[in-house]
């Protein structure tokens, strides 16, 4: 994913903020890290550069 | 089938589909094998042959029932959100609309769908797209974001439509556009119809009356409310599959109620909008 489409993306669950942290970026974009949210501290992960934003249970 | 069993069966069925070599060939995942191509599908569809030609080999899986590309009347550097982007291939059209200053972002609840749509966009180069895995009935997408939500032919696999439509609704900026090709019914379905898993796969068995459909998308919120386009679902759509006729035969309806039936699976295409001064975040 790319960093300037964060500023649109939340919290599927609470709507919350999203934190990024990068493990692994190229020049264009994010390809392992992921997305902690502000307001109720559910994680997802980022993997091979797609954001995992299922709400969090589902398998 | 409860919610939890009906996400779980539809993201199995269409990763499997993902994960063919070859495209699909019309609207559901149980209707492959009627012996035609994805562009001659499609171009029955509404899309243009310079639509077909456009996107990335491999994006369009011919699992749609309209073109909501053609009436979303696009613009250049608008940001528009695709429920169940799939292959890609609504998204790459939307891309090119949007141009360099848009974006593009595809919400998929199966994650081999989504590896294909990511692989086609980066053989096409397409920097204005974006993949993400997630839930339409919980949207990742911030409140009053969205230009234009579109969707082609997914919806009527939600267990939970109006939960849907709100979403759509919260996160378009206000004067925001939906624009939506689904399947919907003009009679309730027989029974062993109603219940048959693969007939909710193929789009079908989930499928609301029209009337409870536009009721869901009004309840949100939305204004401006067309059909702007309504066509019977090709009969050779559904019963040329193995799996589905004989869901059919085995319903053991006379030909007047088959033919009723067949005759009450409708595509349509609708419009709506969020009203200019509102900046809620809707009912859902």
């Amino acid at each position: 994913m790319r960093r300037d489409l964060l500023d649109i993306l939340c919290c599927p669950v609470c709507k919350g903020g999203l934190v990024l942290t990068v493990v692994e970026e190229n020049d264009e974009e994010i390809l392992e890290g992921s997305l902690l949210c502000e307001a109720c501290g559910a994680s997802y992960p980022i993997c091979a550069g797609i954001p995992n934003l299922l709400p969090p249970g589902i398998e | 089938m409860k919610e939890h069993d009906v996400r779980r069966r539809v993201r199995s069925e269409y990763g499997r589909v993902a994960r063919q070599e070859h495209s699909s060939c019309g609207c559901g995942s149980g209707c492959c094998g009627t012996g035609r191509s994805v562009e001659s599908v499609g171009l029955g569809l509404g899309y243009s042959a310079e639509d077909l030609g456009q996107a990335p080999e491999g994006a369009n899986l011919g699992l749609g029932c309209g073109n909501p590309v053609a009436l979303a009347t696009l613009r250049e550097g608008e940001t528009v959100l695709d429920l169940g982007s799939g292959g890609g291939f609504d998204c790459f059209l939307a891309a090119e609309r949007v141009g360099e200053t848009g974006r593009v972002i595809g919400v998929d609840m199966t994650p081999d769908m989504l590896d294909r749509a990511r692989g086609n966009a980066r053989k096409a180069g397409y920097t204005n797209v974006e993949f993400r895995l997630g839930e339409i009935e919980h949207l990742p997408v911030a409140d009053n974001t969205v230009d234009a939500v579109i969707s082609n032919c997914v919806i009527n696999l939600s267990p939970d439509k109006a939960r849907v439509f709100a979403e759509a609704f919260r996160v378009l900026r206000p004067g925001g556009r939906l624009m939506v090709s689904d399947i919907v019914l003009t009679m309730p379905l027989p029974e062993p119809i109603r219940e048959s898993e693969v007939f909710y796969t193929s789009c079908v068995a989930g499928a609301l009356q029209k009337e409870d459909y536009l009721g869901h998308i009004a309840a949100a919120g939305f204004e401006e409310i067309a059909v702007v386009g309504e066509t019977v679902f090709p009969l050779d759509h559904i019963v040329s599959e193995p799996t589905l006729a004989a869901a059919v035969a085995a319903a053991s309806l006379d030909e007047a109620e088959r033919r009723a039936l067949l005759e009450s699976i409708v595509s349509i295409k609708v419009g709506a909008r969020k009203p200019a001064g509102c900046t809620c975040s809707g009912t859902g």
